[in-house]
């Protein structure tokens, strides 16, 4: 057989005289796109990803029929072909109803893999569960109690009765992974000789040491407090989070070989320009630890503390003498931590001074469910006006009775002052819990937004400094969650090993199907309850700063585990569309239309079929007649209302099916599932 | 004495049949007069249409006839008085519809008895045919046609020499010749009058053809919604069996070849050449990659040529009067004539044959006379979904391949789609890309779904819910769609927008910027409102609005409530008094 020799991108190959220039790159090892193309049938050409541009042609050739001709130059990546594969990837995906992940990964910051790990924890597999958590979440014990969990909000359990308590089934895995004898450790990779050091060992800050780390970097973590967590150890309280939980997971990232460095503030115990030095890249992550003030008269009195400054001295075992009196100002997840801790400090009575109704209340529900039970009251609708004092010292709080008015941009109602009415509250003690700030000094030619924050790409971490990064709290838009913070810490850690290695940043946002769900198409499922984890008695909780809950028990979390909905693709893996569409920028949005709804059927002997996904490669079609010989399926209608269907229509075509399962083998999306029986 | 009416599917329309059945009725045994029917004459605008013969001179053409005629039709051929029919009788400056015309491919049509193959013979028929079987190769037939630059009359303007070369140089002992007749772009009815007016016209060229290539099957693709094509054509092709003019043998020369129809089912796709072969072969109507093409693996993979109706039309013309002859019409790259199915607002539609080379404004004010209304032209689309529209700043552009392909629309296969001022050109770029994402045959990405995408976007606009940017979209989406789809229907299908943008972007910008229509066709853009001046208070419109948008006591002016109003447009038909503003 006659030979010819082609370059595909420069790199030379040879392939048979008459071979297609696709079949020539896949023979060599070099990945074409393609998604109607299979080797065994006839060429289709229907898909228009596999297009290249060959020099001395003009026009772009799809590189499953074009022959390829000695001495061809062919180009699989230029812009030109991008351009085309870019649209034609948006054409199809502008007409793809399924959910490529469920809403629980893409509302979670860290697009953690939810429904992977929740899988494994249902077969019993929570090493693997915390193989898979640990891919965005070095810290999934101490994570797994404190967040506010955005998926469990979006968890579609919702609407068929209640959400998967996906937070703590993380904990239940990540805990039963460090009680083990064998827990999970990643693999590092070779040591590339780069110095990385991270000033603050934060959420953000310990989560970009893993992964840096993980990546074969030299990292050392500097933090002013004695211990590392940040927040996690000095902000939440010991009731929410046992600081032996914490300690665990920090030991384990001192062990993969992570230097920690305490006591240490930039600008008092070594200079910013010295750490900048000694490093080939820094990362910011000193989070925001300075409370907001009130600003009412009466602040400065004694008495009057910020939120933050009284859960650290709690938390390092001060225990203030608070009076018997305490109000907290704010409605936050800070605010409840503080009245609650404030409680636990032997405070009488704890009021929460909160200018909107709980139904505005940015703290978690269930905080304020706890916090009335241990005895706090809550005081909506009143705000500060005046702190009273006496000799210096807080006496009480004059309150502005408020209502609310109009939605402000943030959807809210706004809180209005009703003119003239006030009420008077004996307080010994004010706790200001209503924001934080960033304290940066110490940095002082990094550039800061106008709220105070260091500026930060939102892309990149890449601050104003030279291989200056930054992350978490401390940036941009300020104080969030800490899987916020997480969250950016991973994307700073690719940042960062990006900049040291020399590689391209990847910095677009990755593009996935998503589908429309109602309650009407949950209907057919069976109820099962959510799992409730038994929590210790109010009266106990208010004596002690021990854990409130309990955990599940390993029955309830397997069961707990096997409520998830699997909204996410079955063969996200697999899928070559999206793994495709992610390999460049795309925006199916600008696109979007009519779509072929997502419209579940079991026709054939075993095999589901999502009308939705099928992008009408006609693979199951040809393969069916080709090479199977049988010829069951077709294609119906016209133009974009083509559907595939058994040929007929009727059942009679089931009939034939030898339940060979190549179709659902060779579909190149989810839109073929073969049924596990 | 002949009366002679023409019974295309035109003029059936329009009556003839009623007509005919009229006059057969009042004749008797002893009238000396005879009835017959012809094909379409063309002159749609003039139908139904009744000739009167003496001889073979025509002595009267009688216009828009109408079964009350019949009488005074049968009394003046009874009386030798054809004075009683001048008030129908056509007038002049319509004669010049066809006067100016040159016609070749149309050549019989209007004029012979379409299934008598007596007429064609009479009319010179088969002559064509018995030159090249006995007098020349199959090669020098090949090269007649070379000469006379005759190229594929379906739209895309191939040297049909090449494709029949190929064909016969394709190995192989089975080959086929297929006759594209799947005429599918609205308004283009060409292909349907010359198979209906002269089916032995067609059969003659494509014996030619056949016997060129070394095929020995013949098979009309036609669509089914061509009833009296497919009749006539049945009849034509029974005769010539009957006169060894198809069949074993043929003409006792050792040429055989045989002809089929297959009707189509009415895909559009389906006039797509390899469309067209899977359609043949029994399959789903979806074109394949070329190449392979046709000439080295088409119908059942062996060699096959595929040319259109009118391309074949020609054939037996060449044959008889050399290739010289008809390169000696048209222009330097484009010979012989070419047909046009003259439609929209157009004083008078019809068939047009004219030479390569005549302008737009010849076709459209000197044949056509002008559009309708005297309104003010606007532009004309040629070569229906698949070609562009032509403004009136490029009316003298010459009728020829290049210089149409120039302006971004195209030759095509002849259909002329007149618009004048009232026409929206977003609303006919909105028809077009409809129609092609409609028949698009759902294979490949761009068309399936880029068509249908842009058709949306289209919607929006045309709803007043445009974008800024849109227009951009658009037009990438067009530059995607042309370099990406798979076939001729998928990578012509953006021209008509693209034509319209490149000429009427300010309508676009129009629809989307300002909300409003500049033609005044979009409805959803539209404010009714009523000149308080003008209005004396008569309340007609008031009683003719449908939803009571309209209010206001007598004599007194009255007012449009616009949340009200559907923008039926029926107070601005209805008021004398030209107080009704629309905007």
């Amino acid at each position: 057989m006659e030979m010819i020799k082609i370059f595909i991108d420069g790199c030379e190959i040879t392939g048979k005289s008459g071979d297609t220039i696709l079949n020539i790159a896949m023979q060599n090892g070099i990945e074409i796109p393609n998604l109607c193309y299979n080797s065994e049938l006839k060429v289709y050409g229907a898909c228009g990803l596999c297009v290249v541009e060959v020099e001395g042609v003009p026009k772009l050739l799809r590189a499953c029929s074009a022959i390829a001709s000695d001495g061809m130059r062919i180009h699989t990546d230029t812009e030109r072909v991008k351009r085309a594969r870019k649209i034609a990837l948006e054409l199809i995906m502008s007409d793809h109803e399924g959910d490529c992940k469920g809403p629980c990964s893409l509302n979670c910051p860290a697009h953690t893999d939810v429904q992977g790990y929740l899988k494994q924890i249902a077969l019993g597999n929570d090493r693997e569960a915390v193989r898979i958590i640990k891919e965005k979440i070095p810290i999934p014990a101490s994570i797994g109690r404190v967040c506010p969990h955005p998926c469990e909000d979006h968890c579609r359990r919702e609407m068929v009765e209640e959400p998967l308590s996906i937070a703590y089934l993380k904990a239940f895995a990540a805990d039963n992974d460090l009680a083990s004898d064998d827990p999970y450790k990643a693999e590092k990779a070779e040591p590339t000789g780069k110095k990385v050091s991270i000033i603050g060992g934060g959420p953000a800050g310990l989560t970009a040491a893993y992964y840096l780390c993980l990546g074969g970097h030299d990292v050392t973590v500097y933090d002013a407090m004695p211990e590392m967590g940040g927040m996690l150890r000095y902000g939440i309280p010991e009731y929410r989070l046992p600081k032996s939980v914490l300690a665990k997971e920090i030991l384990a990232i001192e062990k993969l070989g992570v230097t920690f460095k305490n006591n240490i503030k930039i600008g008092r115990d070594i200079s910013f320009a010295d750490i900048r030095n000694s490093s080939d890249a820094v990362l910011v992550t000193i989070g925001a630890w300075s409370g907001s003030t009130i600003g009412c008269p009466g602040e400065d009195l004694n008495g009057v503390l910020s939120g933050i400054d009284f859960l650290r001295e709690v938390n390092m075992g001060g225990r203030p003498d608070l009076g018997k009196n305490v109000a907290v100002v704010g409605g936050g997840n800070t605010a409840m931590d503080a009245c609650r801790t404030a409680i636990r400090c032997g405070a009488e009575n704890v009021y929460v001074i909160y200018r909107r109704t709980r139904e505005e209340a940015p703290a978690e529900d269930i905080e304020i469910t706890e916090a009335i039970e241990e005895g706090v009251t809550f005081k909506f609708l009143t705000n500060p006006a005046e702190i009273i004092g006496e000799d210096g010292k807080v006496k009480g709080v004059k309150l502005q009775i408020m209502c609310l008015g109009e939605p402000d941009e943030s959807g809210r109602r706004r809180p209005v002052p009703v003119e003239g009415k006030f009420e008077m509250l004996n307080v010994d003690t004010v706790i200001a819990a209503i924001g934080q700030k960033c304290a940066s000094e110490g940095f002082e030619d990094i550039s800061l937004t106008r709220r105070g924050t260091i500026e930060a790409n939102a892309d990149t971490c890449k601050t104003n400094l030279e291989g200056v990064f930054a992350a978490g709290d401390a940036t941009n838009r300020g104080a969030s969650i800490a899987i916020a913070a997480i969250a950016e810490a991973n994307d700073a850690a690719c940042a960062i090993d990006a900049y040291l290695l020399g590689l391209e940043l990847n910095t677009w946002k990755p593009y996935y199907s998503e589908k429309k769900v109602t309650a009407d198409s949950l209907a057919d499922r069976e109820k099962k309850p959510r799992a409730v984890m038994s929590v210790k008695a109010p009266e106990e909780r208010c004596k002690s700063f021990e854990a409130v809950i309990n955990g599940f028990t390993e029955e309830q979390a397997r069961k707990e585990a096997e409520r998830c909905l699997e909204c996410g693709c079955h063969d996200y893996a697999e899928c070559k569309l999206i793994r495709y569409a992610n390999m460049q920028p795309i925006q199916p949005q600008r696109l979007f239309g009519e779509i072929h709804d997502s419209f579940i059927e079991q026709r054939l002997v075993s095999i589901e079929r999502d009308q939705g996904k099928c992008i009408l490669c006609n693979l199951c079609v040809r393969t069916c007649r080709e090479s199977v010989g049988k010829g069951i399926l077709g294609l119906v209608d016209r133009g974009f209302r083509t559907v595939i269907r058994p040929e007929f229509m009727g059942t009679d075509a089931v009939r034939f099916c030898k339940d060979c399962k190549k179709c659902a083998e060779l579909c190149p999306t989810g839109a073929l599932k073969i049924l596990e029986r | 004495m002949r009366i002679i009416i023409g019974e295309g599917s035109c003029g059936i329309a329009a009556g003839a049949g009623k007509v005919h059945n009229a006059i057969s009725a009042l004749m008797t045994a002893k009238d000396s007069f005879t009835l017959g029917s012809t094909g379409c004459i063309g002159m749609c605008f003039l139908e139904p249409i009744v000739d009167i013969y003496d001889g073979k001179t025509l002595v009267r053409r009688l216009v828009r006839v109408s079964e009350k005629d019949a009488e005074n039709i049968v009394n003046a051929a009874r009386n030798n008085d054809l004075s009683l029919l001048d008030s129908i009788t056509i007038k002049p400056e319509d004669e010049e519809f066809l006067n100016r015309q040159t016609r070749i491919a149309l050549r019989h049509c209007g004029l012979i008895d379409p299934v008598s193959l007596d007429d064609y013979i009479r009319a010179d028929g088969y002559q064509g045919l018995k030159k090249a079987l006995t007098t020349m190769t199959p090669e020098q037939v090949i090269e007649e046609i070379k000469i006379s630059g005759l190229v594929g009359r379906g739209g895309a303007g191939f040297p049909t020499w090449f494709k029949w070369n190929a064909c016969r140089q394709s190995p192989g002992s089975e080959k086929y010749l297929i006759c594209n007749a799947d005429e599918g772009d609205p308004g283009a009815f060409m292909d349907r009058a010359v198979i209906e007016s002269d089916p032995h016209n067609l059969i003659e060229g494509m014996l030619i053809g056949a016997y060129a290539i070394g095929a020995s099957e013949m098979i009309v693709y036609v669509r089914a919604e061509y009833p009296l094509a497919i009749a006539n054509l049945e009849k034509a092709i029974a005769q010539a069996r009957e006169a060894n003019l198809l069949g074993e043998n043929i003409l006792g020369t050792d040429f055989s070849c045989d002809m089929r129809i297959k009707a189509g089912a009415g895909a559009f796709v389906c006039g797509e050449e390899t469309a067209l072969i899977e359609s043949l072969e029994g399959k789903r109507g979806m074109p394949r990659l070329k190449p392979p093409f046709p000439a080295q693996k088409g119908y059942t993979d062996a060699p096959s040529n595929i040319n259109n109706v009118e391309t074949f039309a020609n054939v037996a013309w060449i044959i008889n009067n050399g290739g010289e002859a008809f390169a000696a019409m048209g222009t330097e790259n484009s010979k012989g004539t070419k047909v046009f199915a003259l439609t929209g607002k157009i004083k008078k539609g019809g068939l047009v044959e004219i030479p390569m080379g005549a302008t737009l404004r010849e076709v459209i004010y000197d044949i056509g006379g002008g559009i309708k209304d005297d309104k003010e032209f606007k532009a004309v689309q040629m070569g229906g979904p698949s070609g562009g529209c032509i403004p009136a700043e490029l009316l003298d552009t010459v009728i020829d391949y290049k210089a149409l392909s120039a302006t971004g629309a195209i030759m095509g296969s002849g259909g002329m789609v007149v618009m004048d001022e009232s026409t929206c050109m977003v609303g006919m770029a909105k028809f077009f890309l409809d129609f092609t994402a409609r028949e698009s045959c759902g294979k490949c990405v761009h068309c399936r779904i880029g068509t249908k995408r842009i058709y949306e976007i289209l919607t929006r606009i045309v709803n007043g819910e445009g974008r800024e940017g849109d227009i951009e979209l658009l037009e990438e989406l067009c530059v995607a769609i042309k370099d990406g789809a798979l076939c001729g229907l998928g990578q012509t299908a953006p021209n008509p927008l693209l034509t319209t943008i490149r000429y009427f972007r300010n309508e676009y910008e129009a629809h989307i910027r300002d909300k409003k229509c500049p033609a005044k066709e979009c409805t959803a853009l539209l404010t009714y409102s009523i000149d308080t001046e003008k209005c004396v208070g008569c309340t007609v419109c008031a009683r003719k609005c449908p939803v009571g948008a309209i209010s206001g006591a007598v004599k007194r002016p009255h007012s449009v409530d616009t949340e009200k109003c559907i923008r039926c447009n029926q107070c601005l038909i209805s008021c004398r008094f030209g107080a009704v503003n629309v905007r």
